[in-house]
């Protein structure tokens, strides 16, 4: 705390009239308005679940997303081995330590859990929530699930299972406050390959993060 | 209906036409038409340089003159606004004034608007013919709505065929007093509107509003064009 | 940064005169006003409502600044708790004295930054070299400006909007020391390459705000390029340099201003990276930093609230107003002189650097008001920049021959037998000028008029003579 904290906070006080009198007022207007959480205007949130997952489908693959689907997790790394082999990437990834458990050998990817590095050319991560409004993919940090491995790597491979997929971000809030309790240290929305318009207002796809974004997502 | 024109100091000083073809129109559609004398300009100049007060001794000069006429009608919609929508907040200072503003502020309109809204007129007094482009004046458009009126009106001449300039609605660069004081920068602005407009290749292009005329007229003469800019009242009372 | 506004006029007509400049703004033109259209009307398509959202959003930043020590002693509360530390810094120098300690405090030798413009208010780049501290710009755009010189930003999200590919081109090839590369894709994966490296080397991070989230002590950030993500996962430091208005309330709050601010700014339906980033690594985290500051900037802020341009403190920085601005498009964001151009900059640029400073940028506007109807945050622009030349006229800081000429036009104006005399004698001045022709190409009582356009005749009569006339016959 630094010496012009009181300086400016005591200026804001003074613009806005605070006093004793109306001080108590205003901070029950700010719990309420904490504890009310009031969503603003927002599109007709799909429910459905089959239209939800239309819905994202749509919305990811216009954002220059690739999307897989499959049955069922023991699907997964056979679904990557073959994205790896048509796009010519070697079978070789990091991915999150969530989805060390899959048999990644068995579908011929060598695959290490763990946080990424900068030589690591696919990175494979699960998603906390996907969202269909804007086929965004929410992925929240923490010790099995590294920021990392969504960053780093030229490749970022998403899985996704079906009743993750959520109408808009006030469903991905509400999610994140029952399963954490308090956020993560990062929360990521993630829509596509990184990209550029700084040149020329030209979009160039892999800007400082992946080139591709290839989102597989398990039905069952 | 008994309305009272308000002339605009720069058809008074620069298109009289643009007065008589008002006139014409309105008295087409069923009114009885009123020019007080007295008027002289509705004061936006100085509102918009800053200077509220010589604004406001403007606006109480209008307010006077026009309050006792059932409507007010100005072939401009800068002007119409300015009375409209402008006059309360500037005479907010003085209840009297406020309230006497106030009560002539929903009385005012710009002249198609007038003419499709209220008068509701029917029969046009124009053989005019040609194709023609419009210009949508910016403070016509974004304040008082003015974009479907001047069009239904053209639309209603069976010789004339709008057609529509790409970026119609973007500013022609005039901004009043900008225009004198950043002269370089509203004609490199003017040209732009210029490029649109030739592009569309129009016989005429029309406006609602005489400042955004003169300034697009002036730089299509410099840059060689004798393209005929007119004044919506002037294509609807008119012939060619 | 270094105030050039008083200097409005000179640069915007240099600007006009630079025949490079004037392709690349043209270029571009079209291209943020189109995609934010697009962008809008596929929103609706989906069935949203952008205008409820427009009005939403002005509620919702009004509601913060009416209770902003409330909403900002929250945030701080509930950052604390997340072990951020949150300083505050009354002005630009004192930010930048504040994140120099920071750094020399954790022994950083190199600082990796996203964009921010109060960076560029505070002059941040300047004063971490002062100390030895080599600060790298990482957004694309903010690169390319800091290994030409530390040139200054023409655009708040598009700072080098005013740069053609080719002079981009000469830039990395002279810089880099590598061979001229002239497809962009592949101009971006060299400078991918160079700034790399310097992701993983920084001991620090320095980014911007979009905004801070009180419910949560979060601080969110929108990016394309994905470098606002590298500059707070990577280094062991993280520092946050905002301003105290961009608070809001909830996460809910978050998604509604997501909405509109990404619209507005990119045109696109959301960026590809949004991060809420809550304090410092975990338990048994893998990545993130060991440290978090945040640093609180006031600069000039706080002396707007509760004003007459309380309105202005609801920017959330997306640009749209320049985009829009036929001033902008014609003269580009160099004119304007200091770190926001277009009309958000021509009324922060006075606010913030006192108004003598800035005097041409209230009037450098046509009041199209084009900038009002995409703002938002619905900020009344137009109104705010009258409202600025009559702060000026109020302080006399107009030239004299302005206000006397003002003056007199408007004693003469309210005595109509007088203007009706001044009218009848200024036409048939005005059609002596034109000599029989449609056109005055010179305009002596307006010279300014026919530089760039003719000035037309006059009808050659005042419509009070001539309906006056009419009566009679």
């Amino acid at each position: 705390m630094n010496d012009s904290r009181e300086l400016i906070l005591g200026r804001i006080r003074e613009r806005l009239g605070r006093s004793e009198a109306n001080a108590p007022a205003a901070g029950a207007v700010i719990d309420a308005t904490l504890a009310a959480r009031a969503p603003g205007p927002r599109p007709p949130a799909e429910v459905a679940p089959q239209s939800l997952l239309a819905a994202f489908r749509a919305r990811s693959e216009a954002l220059a997303s690739t999307v897989d689907e499959v049955a069922t997790l023991a699907d997964v790394p056979r679904a990557i081995a073959a994205y790896l082999a048509e796009r010519q990437l070697a079978p070789r990834a990091v991915c999150v330590p969530d989805l060390a458990g899959l048999d990644w050998r068995g579908a011929g990817i060598e695959v290490e859990a763990r946080a990424a590095v900068d030589r690591d050319l696919v990175g494979i991560t699960g998603c906390f929530r996907a969202i269909a409004e804007t086929g965004t993919l929410m992925l929240c940090s923490g010790p099995a699930s590294p920021a990392t491995v969504s960053l780093l790597p030229e490749t970022h491979i998403a899985v996704a299972t079906a009743p993750t997929i959520i109408a808009g971000m006030e469903e991905a809030w509400a999610a994140a406050r029952a399963v954490f309790g308090q956020l993560p240290r990062s929360v990521n929305f993630i829509s596509g390959p990184s990209r550029t318009g700084d040149i020329e207002q030209t979009i160039v796809l892999g800007a400082h993060g992946p080139y591709r974004v290839h989102i597989v997502i398990v039905r069952g | 209906m008994r309305v009272a024109l308000f002339v605009t100091c720069l058809v008074d000083l620069m298109r009289p036409r643009i007065g008589f073809a008002a006139i014409r129109l309105l008295e087409a559609a069923g009114c009885e038409v009123i020019v007080p004398e007295s008027q002289t300009c509705c004061g936006q100049p100085a509102f918009n340089s800053g200077d509220r007060a010589a604004a406001a001794m403007l606006a109480k000069k209008v307010v006077a003159e026009f309050e006792a006429h059932e409507y007010v009608v100005a072939p401009s919609g800068s002007c119409a606004d300015q009375i409209r929508n402008e006059y309360p907040g500037l005479l907010a200072d003085d209840p009297d004034w406020h309230d006497r503003a106030v009560a002539l502020a929903s009385r005012v309109f710009e002249l198609t608007d007038f003419l499709v809204n209220v008068a509701r007129i029917d029969k046009l007094p124009s053989d005019f013919t040609g194709t023609l482009t419009y210009h949508d004046s910016c403070t016509g458009l974004r304040s008082l709505g003015i974009k479907s009126q001047p069009r239904q009106l053209l639309d209603r001449l069976p010789g004339v065929t709008v057609r529509e300039m790409s970026g119609a609605e973007e500013c022609c660069g005039f901004g009043g007093t900008f225009s004198v004081k950043f002269g370089e920068i509203s004609a490199a602005i003017a040209e732009r509107k210029c490029d649109n407009i030739r592009s569309v290749g129009a016989d005429a292009v029309v406006g609602g509003d005489l400042g955004c005329l003169l300034n697009i007229e002036g730089k299509l003469r410099r840059m060689g064009d004798e393209t005929p800019v007119l004044h919506i009242a002037e294509v609807l009372a008119g012939s060619r | 940064m270094e105030i050039k506004s008083m200097h409005f006029k000179a640069r915007a007509a240099a600007q006009l005169a630079n025949a490079g400049l004037q392709a690349n703004l043209k270029k571009v033109k079209g291209k943020f006003v189109d995609k934010r259209r697009d962008a809008i009307a596929d929103f609706c398509a989906q069935g949203g409502d952008f205008e409820a959202l427009r009005e939403a959003g002005e509620d919702l930043r009004d509601r913060v600044l009416a209770d902003l020590d409330l909403w900002l002693e929250k945030f701080e509360a509930n950052a604390t708790a997340r072990g951020a530390t949150v300083l505050w810094a009354k002005d630009g120098a004192e930010a930048c004295r504040l994140i120099v300690d920071i750094a020399k405090q954790h022994d950083v030798k190199k600082a990796t930054k996203s964009k921010s413009m109060l960076s560029e208010e505070a002059g941040l780049n300047q004063a971490l070299e002062a100390a030895g501290i080599q600060p790298v710009e990482t957004d694309l755009g903010e690169y390319i400006l800091q290994i030409n010189d530390n040139e200054a930003p023409s655009h708040i999200i598009a700072p080098v909007v005013h740069k053609s590919k080719e002079e981009i081109a000469d830039l990395f090839a002279r810089v880099h020391k590598k061979p001229r590369l002239t497809d962009i894709g592949e101009m971006t994966r060299e400078a991918r390459e160079v700034l790399r490296s310097h992701f993983l080397s920084a001991d620090m991070g320095i980014s911007g705000g979009n905004f801070l989230v009180a419910e949560t002590g979060s601080v969110a950030l929108v990016t394309n390029e994905g470098n606002g993500r590298m500059v707070t996962t990577v280094p062991k430091v993280h520092v946050v340099i905002t301003g105290i208005e961009k608070v809001i309330p909830t996460l809910e709050d978050l998604s509604l201003m997501l909405r509109l601010l990404i619209r507005s700014a990119t045109g696109q339906p959301i960026s590809n990276y949004v991060s809420l980033l809550t304090g410092t690594k975990g338990e048994g985290d893998f990545d993130g930093p060991e440290h978090l500051y945040y640093v609180l900037v006031d600069n000039g802020r706080s002396n707007l609230l509760a004003g007459e341009f309380n309105a202005m403190l609801r920017c959330i920085r997306c640009g749209a107003c320049m985009n829009h601005c036929p001033v902008y498009q014609a003269v580009g964001g160099h004119a304007y002189g200091w770190v926001y151009p277009g009309p958000m900059g021509s009324v922060l640029t006075p606010l913030f650097t006192g108004m003598k400073n800035a005097l041409d940028l209230p009037h450098a506007a046509t009041l199209c008001n084009q900038c009002g109807v995409v703002c938002p945050v619905k900020i009344p622009l137009p109104e705010l920049l009258r409202k600025l030349r009559e702060k000026q006229v109020e302080k006399n800081l107009r030239p004299l021959g302005e206000r006397l000429a003002l003056k007199a036009w408007a004693w003469v104006a309210a005595r109509p037998a007088l203007y009706h005399l001044g009218t009848r004698f200024a036409v048939r001045y005005l059609k002596w000028l034109a000599g029989g022709k449609q056109s005055i190409p010179v305009l002596g009582v307006a010279p300014e008029w026919t530089v760039g356009r003719d000035f037309p005749a006059p009808q050659g009569k005042t419509f009070r003579e001539l309906y006056a006339q009419a009566k009679k016959s």
